[in-house]
């Protein structure tokens, strides 16, 4: 049946809105919505991808009036914006910003919040429809929700949608993402949950998949026969700045590789899915990581470090124990490194080599596939000298893209055969890309298109995975490494035990 | 950015491929290849929009500007840019006079990016005939502007009597912020009902002159299957030609669009408060950005156009073009008179030459039968030409 007479598939110029609604976030004064969430509501407003009837609602404990909250957020998505300023669009979304004051264990706060969205319903028609948006410390969870169940703010009815945005960490381990995921489940229906990974908001990370099932060229040499190892990176220039309170009881392993690093590993392992829907491809990242294997012996296959103080990018920089609010003799790593293993068909034997730390050279992200070498090579061996594995590298920040890398003649009159890489450059390359990844993922929320967030079996899967490596490392003290070098030594003689080495982002 | 006076085509292909060797990191994944068609006088107006553009889709960009096609010498003049004033892409901006305008393609072919789409926009009056103008024969798509005519009425016929798909007109392209916040406006009433929404009439006020709102009109009777008519409103609407936008929907209902003169337009609904949307006037180069998206043919837009026009069976058309010689010195002439041109430009015909035998520029019929010796891409291709300094290679 045609809902909509103007809507018509073939029609690809008209950008998919979402239906009336209101935006709920708590926690508005935080870092996080002051610097992503505020400026990616703007960015949507201004290429109008907001539905007609919108309203903003900010909750959080400072005594502000609707002006005083106006007017903070129009400075923090001033700041933030990625598109160019227009005044009257922000003064039209100002028109349907509230702010509402409490603290979360305030009944008659959220029985004001629960009236503001009644009066939005009338003043600003959105429908009844509401996303929820829990930019808050995981410890207010509980309390927050219970108060959304109290006052039935949580229930989605066929007349209306209810969801909730969650962002990591979701838990500290298995046990206690069960419990968190359980709370969620218990108030939202686990449809109308949505767990924020802003890495798989980026374009590039779509694009694997692209790049994976619309080719004929990369899916045949995409498994064990021809890939030798797999390598994913996540490097970080900057320190813990000042996030050394939560730095210090998570670490780099439950802060990036739990979540990131399993999800890019998830998307290059996974099968091809049935249909590109989000059930479809969360199906299929669920088998892969619940195929994910942790080595025998990890005393040799996961690595931790902590940056000491050393040089980076011409500055000096602080050990991580020297750093503000950190035990001085604290075991927390900067830097993780792992080999794990797929147990499928298509993957068994090759190790996916993971790693992420802080202070590294440099910002980068990115998954490397490196292939087998010939088996026979016609050439004198030192023509080929120069000659290393064939690489497929997917670059997910920055400079979004996919380089090649293959052997090439040098020019001469002699054989002599070189690496040479081949660029491919995303066109997104000229935009701000980070903000893009939010501004992305709130529209998704807005419209119910689950396909980019993980489920909450995906992340209890991610968790069993780290378990174990917690518990190995607990009591050990991790390798040092200087800020400005790539990770510790250990970690290279971990790849080199294998006949291998890291790749040089 | 190096500027060639009076120089040749395969110059040119030489000197881009000196620039990107020693341009050091330049934008390497070209998507498309955008050929700009323009005046002289909309020159600055179309490489603004064009850099923009290829800002959101890397293309190497070749402008064309045809001047003094009565001059009596052929000349080329060409500036190619890398990473310089048209954005970090490949960018050729090639003035062409005398008979040389005629077989611009000539030029062009040599010049494309291999095996990736050819997009060829007219920022100038279209030719009235597609098919007369070699670019829009190569080109895989093709954008006009009916706007730039006077009469934009006549000229949307035009595009209608002459229309293959993969054309496109930027006329439709500015009434996108209006089509989408009309059917968001529908989305809200469907919302709010449950049910279909169902258009028994409606009325686009504005300038009933204006190609934009003439085909906003199309696509509202296209998709409903009642008449929607542009009536002149009380207001002047702004360079959309669209004022507002009234629909009578089933249940007596009626939605209307009201543009505010801010960048955003007033929605008036039943059962809800007014709301406002972005309704922004885009630059040009946000226009040709949208065209650029997408390189298939625009089904709505040839169903918008027949509404408007009073035509039919337009996407049923062949999407290929033969081209049709048309020497517009001699309008008469139905084919051009070989020899005599030959003649007449014989020297500058064997520069002007084929850099790609067999196809439309081999069809053109100032090429003499024999080019050998003076076109060095015809002879070695373009690789070889831009490694010429390389002694090992061999010489031409």
């Amino acid at each position: 049946m045609i809902v909509n007479p103007l809507r018509d598939p073939r029609d690809r110029r008209l950008p998919r809105v979402p239906d009336p609604c209101a935006l709920v976030v708590f926690g508005i004064t935080g870092d996080l919505a002051r610097k992503k969430l505020l400026p990616a509501v703007y960015d949507l407003a201004n290429r109008g991808l907001l539905p007609t009837n919108f309203a903003l609602l900010g909750f959080a404990r400072r005594d502000w009036g609707d002006q005083d909250f106006a007017e903070l957020a129009r400075d923090a998505a001033r700041k933030a914006a990625r598109t160019p300023w227009r005044e009257e669009v922000w003064e039209r979304l100002a028109g349907s910003v509230r702010f509402v004051q409490g603290s979360f264990d305030d009944d008659n706060a959220f029985d004001e919040l629960a009236g503001a969205l009644a009066d939005l319903e009338s003043s600003h028609g959105i429908g009844g429809n509401a996303a929820f948006y829990l930019s808050i410390p995981p410890a207010m969870f509980p309390v927050v929700l219970k108060q959304m169940q109290r006052t039935g703010m949580a229930d989605s009815t066929a007349e209306r949608w209810r969801r909730v945005v969650v962002e990591k960490p979701f838990g500290t381990d298995l046990a206690s993402s069960r419990e968190l995921n359980e709370l969620v489940d218990s108030v939202f229906s686990a449809d109308d949950v949505f767990r924020i990974d802003h890495y798989l908001g980026k374009e590039t990370v779509q694009n694997l998949m692209a790049l994976r099932f619309a080719n004929t060229l990369f899916e045949p040499i995409w498994n064990g026969h021809h890939v030798d190892s797999v390598q994913i990176t996540m490097a970080e220039d900057v320190g813990i700045g000042g996030r050394a309170g939560f730095y210090e009881k998570t670490g780099a392993a439950r802060d990036v590789l739990q979540n990131h690093l399993l999800q890019l590993l998830a998307l290059t392992a996974m099968e091809e899915p049935v249909e590109f829907s989000a059930e479809e491809i969360r199906t299929e990242k669920l088998k892969v990581l619940r195929a994910v294997s942790l080595p025998e012996d990890l005393a040799t296959a996961a690595i931790r470090g902590q940056y000491q103080q050393g040089w980076l990018a011409g500055q000096r920089a602080h050990g991580y124990q020297q750093e503000e609010g950190v035990d001085p003799a604290s075991t927390t790593e900067t830097y993780a490194a792992v080999r794990l293993g797929v147990e499928t068909r298509r993957w068994a034997g090759v190790p996916f080599y993971l790693r992420t730390g802080k202070r590294l050279p440099r910002r980068v992200t990115e998954i490397a596939l490196v292939f087998k070498r010939a088996p026979h090579l016609p050439f004198a061996d030192t023509d080929t000298e120069e000659l290393g594995n064939n690489q497929l590298v997917v670059r997910v920040q920055p400079d979004e893209g996919v380089t090649l890398k293959f052997g090439s003649k040098v020019p001469g009159s002699v054989m002599e055969v070189r690496d040479v890489s081949m660029d491919f450059l995303y066109g997104e390359q000229f935009t701000e890309a980070s903000p893009e990844a939010y501004e992305r993922l709130l529209l998704d929320v807005l419209l119910g298109d689950a396909t980019l967030f993980p489920r909450n079996a995906e992340v209890e899967a991610s968790w069993a995975v780290i378990d174990p490596l917690e518990e190995f490392w607990a009591g050990s003290t991790p390798h040092p490494y200087r800020a400005g070098e790539w990770g510790p030594r250990a970690a290279d003689e971990m790849l080199a035990a294998e006949g291998r080495r890291w790749r040089r982002p | 950015m190096t500027t060639l006076w009076d120089t040749t085509g395969s110059a040119v292909v030489k000197e881009l491929a000196a620039q990107r060797r020693t341009g050091g990191a330049v934008l390497s994944g070209v998507a498309l290849t955008l050929v700009v068609v323009a005046d002289e006088a909309r020159v600055a107006e179309a490489e603004e929009a064009a850099t923009v553009a290829s800002a959101q889709h890397p293309c190497r960009i070749l402008v064309v500007v045809r001047r003094q096609i009565e001059a009596p010498v052929p000349r080329l003049d060409a500036e190619v840019l890398i990473g310089g004033r048209l954005g970090p892409g490949e960018a050729v901006v090639m003035r062409m006079y005398g008979r040389l305008a005629l077989h611009a393609e000539s030029v062009v072919l040599p010049l494309l990016a291999a095996d990736a789409p050819v997009v060829a926009w007219w920022h100038a009056p279209a030719p009235e005939r597609m098919q007369t103008d070699a670019l829009a024969v190569i080109a895989d798509r093709r954008i006009t502007d009916s706007s730039l005519a006077e009469d934009h009425l006549s000229a949307l016929r035009t595009r209608a009597r002459d229309y293959a798909p993969g054309d496109t007109d930027l006329a439709w392209t500015r009434s996108t912020p209006w089509r989408s916040a009309l059917a968001s406006t529908l989305d809200a009433v469907s919302g709010r009902r449950g049910d279909a929404v169902r258009v028994v009439g409606g009325r686009v006020e504005g300038d009933p002159g204006n190609a934009s709102a003439r085909l906003l009109a199309g696509w509202l009777s296209s998709r409903c299957g009642s008449a929607v008519d542009v009536v002149g409103g009380a207001r002047r609407p702004g360079p959309s030609g669209v004022d507002s936008v009234v629909l009578q929907l089933d249940q007596d209902e009626e939605v209307a669009v009201r543009a505010d003169r801010r960048g955003g337009a007033v929605l008036t609904q039943p059962y809800r408060p007014d709301a406002t949307v972005p309704l922004p006037d885009r630059p040009l180069g946000d226009l040709l950005g949208e065209e650029l998206r997408r390189l298939d043919p625009d089904e709505p837009y040839a169903e918008a156009l027949e509404a408007a026009t009073g035509s039919s069976g337009l996407s049923a058309r062949a999407p290929v073009r033969e081209h049709v010689w048309f020497d517009p010195a001699r309008p008469d002439d139905a084919t051009e008179d070989e020899a005599d041109d030959a003649a007449e430009d014989a020297a500058d015909a064997a520069r002007d030459g084929s850099g790609d035998a067999g196809t439309a520029a081999a069809a053109a019929p100032t090429v003499p039968e024999d080019s050998a010796g003076t076109d060095d891409v015809a002879l070695n291709g373009e690789r070889n030409a831009a490694e010429r300094s390389d002694p090992s290679a061999p010489v031409a």
